[in-house]
């Protein structure tokens, strides 16, 4: 897991830090670095397939260049990873990794390494996720959830188990579903149904609301046996009714807190623009973390480094209070 | 009887379905669809709202409204005094806006008024819930410690005691609601002892809803 991140000159994150819980729901306004925060995780996902270069090379390179530093949770903690720039590129291109030496600190980077490369984003498509999918393409739901129905469908052939219980779910939180079925169009490619419950008619992907084919993609990485080890989920909220939003952070939560024995917990970092997602974190302020704007250059803050916090929720609730701006992550007017 | 239910989630409406039929021994509809609000603030801004849809476009007899204490004031018998209203204690204000909002309205649908009962979990529902398991969590018990400035547990650890984790799911939540609140189906005694004011309000005012019907109309709130 990753404890905590700090950038410099990376965007609009200029001068900016934040540690990291299991669970993360990042809210604010447009460019407060939200997505900068999420494209930096898929920097480092793809450096690190490539050669690191030892810490002490950057020294003296560019220093006012981008760099981002990455630290991990225990038994982790002494390996640090930096993206930082070597060229007159405004991008990061160089990954260097401070750890112990010898055997052990090698072996500690591949073990971090080979957790950076778990990392996921996802923006999902509703329009794609409408088109049946090729069979082939079913390895891993892909960023835009394209290739759903060749997920789902071969996660009932190899785990129907896992499937059912992803069913169950959806059909219970949209009980005029009854089930999820598929059907092959033919081409090497499988399209989603699902089946009302009055009537027994099933409806093709594409008939499918947006909010449905959201809330299955999120569903379907809840439920997925062998997740990723880190997933970021661009607006989290998108399509889905407020009053559905509970399951959405109930999702959440499978991932990031799963049972005792059940599998070891996947990061979560989502965005949202919704007050009703954020009233739901009530109990958990850690968990809610505000970018803020100011000029051109973007802050993180946790919400439960809010000294005033417990008072302010009293009498308001978290998303009036964020939308009143007392919290702040609000855009400039 | 038809009644609507206004809550704070699903798991709240479904413990408080169960335990409104036991108070009033006798099944009832529901009001569809549920009526829900997002947290204390939110509900007392919605129920003049409410109220007023529940008079004019529905044939529903009374409403209850159950909340959490949270921190704020909990209710108490100097409360009931005539006149009385304490502005800190939830139970006075929801009555304030049920109050003032049905006090000006017309007949509908043949009644002066939707009947009110309200509720207050203290602090949260999850100590209804564990009533009868753990005889430490009682509303006395939590008014002492908010004088002392030592709670004697937070909603956290009450949580963790009904669901066994901070974050339950929601099918869990209600599962578990529905589980502990059936513990006393026929005899609510033990609630109503321990949570005075918070269940016994809620008790009192829905045990008062057959006098007020068999009367042939709803008496105007005076509390």
């Amino acid at each position: 897991m990753i404890t905590a991140v700090q950038f410099r000159n990376f965007k609009a994150l200029r001068s900016a830090a934040l540690r990291l819980e299991p669970f993360n729901l990042f809210i604010g306004p447009s460019g407060s670095g939200k997505t900068s925060f999420i494209q930096a995780l898929l920097k480092l996902r793809s450096l690190a397939g490539l050669s690191a270069t030892p810490a002490k090379e950057l020294e003296g390179q560019k220093p006012q260049g981008p760099q981002i530093d990455f630290h991990f949770a225990p038994p982790l903690e002494q390996v640090r990873v930096t993206l930082a720039c070597t060229s007159d590129d405004l991008v990061c291109n160089a990954l260097a990794v401070d750890h112990p030496p010898g055997a052990v600190g090698e072996g500690q980077w591949a073990e971090v390494r080979q957790q950076l490369r778990g990392i996921r984003a996802f923006l999902f498509d509703h329009y794609a996720m409408a088109v049946p999918a090729k069979r082939s393409d079913s390895a891993e739901l892909a960023s835009n959830a394209a290739n759903l129905a060749a997920v789902l469908a071969e996660r009932r052939a190899r785990d129907p188990e896992a499937m059912a219980h992803l069913a169950a779910g959806f059909c219970r939180i949209l009980p005029e579903f009854s089930g999820l079925d598929f059907r092959d169009t033919g081409d090497g490619r499988v399209e989603l149904l699902a089946q009302l419950t009055d009537g027994g008619e099933a409806l093709a992907a594409e008939d499918l609301s947006q909010g449905t084919l959201y809330l299955l993609a999120i569903l379907c990485l809840a439920h997925d046996p062998h997740p990723p080890g880190l997933i970021c989920i661009e607006e989290a909220d998108r399509g889905v009714h407020p009053r559905l939003l509970r399951e959405v952070r109930d999702a959440f939560y499978r991932l990031s807190h799963p049972l005792p024995g059940d599998r070891a917990p996947v990061q979560v970092i989502a965005t949202t623009h919704s007050p009703y997602l954020l009233d739901l974190f009530r109990e958990h302020p850690e968990e809610i973390v505000m970018a803020n704007k100011q000029g051109n250059a973007a802050t993180f803050e946790r919400l439960s480094d809010r000294a005033d916090l417990l008072e302010l929720m009293k009498d308001t609730n978290l998303g009036d209070l964020w939308y009143t701006g007392i919290l702040g992550g609000v855009p400039g007017e | 009887m038809k009644i609507a239910l206004l809550s704070e989630s699903p798991a709240d409406e479904a413990a408080l379905r169960v335990l409104v039929e036991y108070v009033l021994r006798e099944p009832f509809t529901q009001v569809a669809p549920a009526l829900r609000a997002r947290g204390w603030p939110s509900v007392e801004q919605v129920l003049p709202s409410v109220l007023r849809h529940l008079h004019f476009n529905t044939d529903a007899d009374g409403l209850v409204v159950v909340v959490d204490s949270d921190d704020s004031v909990v209710h108490t018998a100097e409360h009931e005094a005539p006149g009385y209203f304490h502005p800190g204690c939830r139970i006075c204000r929801l009555r304030g806006v049920f109050r003032r909002t049905i006090k000006n309205l017309p007949r509908a649908h043949g009644r002066d008024r939707v009947l009110r009962a309200v509720g207050l979990c203290v602090p949260a529902i999850e100590a209804w819930l564990l009533c009868g398991r753990d005889t430490s969590i009682t509303e006395s018990a939590w008014v002492e410690g908010q004088a002392s400035g030592r709670p004697p547990y937070s909603r956290r650890e009450l949580k963790w005691r009904v669901y066994g984790t901070e974050r339950p799911t929601l099918s869990h939540e209600m599962k578990r609601a529905v589980q502990e609140v059936s513990r006393h189906r026929g005899d609510l005694r033990r609630l109503e002892n321990d949570f005075p004011q918070g269940f016994g309000s809620l008790a009192r005012d829905l045990r008062g809803w057959r006098t007020a019907l068999q009367a042939g109309g709803a008496p105007r709130s005076t509390s």
